[in-house]
């Protein structure tokens, strides 16, 4: 597939080849990542609370919006340049994800949700913008838009359970957390251990099945 | 070792029937509790952000700034309520991730710092909207503003890294054990 060429080329650039030999580039993206998401998120919910009627009921819905979407825009252009730089690290296993297909196609329709507050709601906002709630269609909306960036979240998060380079199936519910656990008794060495081979210090067996785990 | 007493509580915690119950499903389970904590942290940064921008003078200024904390106040409490019912949930569901985890505890002593400069601000608005002015105006009242954003800030980048903790020399998922 043409599509598959281009992501891999996309993974072979120097940007990409940087962040995914980093030890820490991905994990501070993916925190900035985090960290402007929940602006987004939390400044979007206090408006679509305005709109619903909920809350901030006694303020012009003009003046807050106009004073609180501009951060919103801002935190989400970081979301998205930071959301591209993790994507290009591994742009095929991203791509055929359904999760991170889900959250594309979920972001879109926030994006058509908010097309159609500005074409209905967004036109008579003059003859409700002190009301202590929109009209039916704006309320529509924002209850719409609350549970989109909501399930955005979900999708967001269960990407990093589903697209691990190293993802391995979770450990059984038996697995004898002991072995990862206890220090090697007396020194350096591993002893009795029957189950778990002697090994070096710094590179213990589990930590490759503990990091696919991590996400 | 420093860290025993931590990792046999974790070890012992991991055979407890709710953890074990917890991981049987944790396919969707922990995916989902961590999605709830991740609205709880937007709906408290949501709320902080405008507490510090109407202390700046950057919106909400029509409202007096105990106006504006009462609005939000209720919300930043409401959400370190949720994050601490699905932090506990998620202790339960994988002890030895969250407990043999540096950034962990250094999370837990900035959610410990942000939590008591948040408080001490909350209470210590006053309601009358002239003395709330001159509070506002204070230098020192608008840097502990800005600073408690910070930790709270420094609270998500480090929570995300416990996923991520062999990137700290020290971290005990780094030291071999």
């Amino acid at each position: 597939m043409p599509i598959d060429a281009f992501l891999k080329s996309v993974e072979a650039t120097t940007f990409a080849t940087t962040i995914r030999d980093s030890i820490w580039m991905f994990p501070i993206i993916e925190s900035i990542h985090v960290m402007s998401f929940t602006i987004v998120v939390g400044t979007i919910a206090i408006i679509d609370f305005r709109l619903l009627g909920l809350a901030s009921t006694n303020r012009s819905f003009q003046k807050m919006s106009s004073e609180i979407l501009k951060w919103t825009w801002a935190a989400f252009v970081v979301t998205v340049a930071t959301g591209l730089m993790m994507f290009t690290t591994n742009a095929r296993i991203y791509y055929h994800n359904p999760f991170f297909r889900a959250k594309m196609i979920l972001l879109i329709l926030a994006g058509l949700n908010m097309a159609v507050f500005e074409l209905t709601a967004g036109k008579t906002v003059r003859t409700w913008d002190n009301s202590p709630s929109a009209p039916r269609v704006g309320k529509g909306v924002a209850a719409v838009s609350l549970v989109l960036w909501v399930s955005i979240i979900f999708m967001g998060r269960i990407i990093g359970f589903t697209t691990h380079p190293g993802a391995v199936a979770p450990p059984t519910p038996g697995v004898n957390y002991d072995n990862f656990l206890l220090p090697p008794s007396g020194g350096s060495n591993t002893t009795g251990s029957s189950n778990a081979p002697a090994q070096a210090p710094n590179t213990p067996a589990h930590t490759s099945a503990k990091k696919a785990k991590k996400k | 070792m420093k860290f025993a007493a931590i990792n046999k509580f974790a070890a012992w915690l991991a055979k407890t029937s709710p953890s074990h119950t917890l991981r049987v499903h944790e396919s969707w389970l922990i995916p989902g509790v961590q999605s709830i904590h991740i609205v709880g942290i937007a709906i408290i940064m949501g709320s902080l952000l405008m507490i510090v921008f109407r202390v700046l003078g950057w919106a909400w200024t029509d409202q007096s700034l105990r106006q504006t904390v009462d609005r939000f106040g209720p919300w930043i409490i409401g959400g370190l309520v949720l994050q601490l019912l699905t932090g506990i949930v998620m202790i339960l569901a994988e002890p030895v991730r969250e407990l043999v985890d540096f950034s962990f505890w250094a999370k837990m002593v900035f959610v410990a710092i942000g939590t008591a400069l948040l408080g001490v601000f909350l209470v210590s608005v006053p309601d009358d909207e002239q003395q709330g002015e001159a509070l506002a105006r204070r230098g020192s009242v608008r840097s502990l503003a800005v600073v408690t954003l910070v930790v709270f800030l420094c609270i998500i980048v480090l929570g995300r890294l416990i996923a991520y903790d062999h990137i700290w020399p020290w971290s005990p998922a780094t030291s071999g054990y």
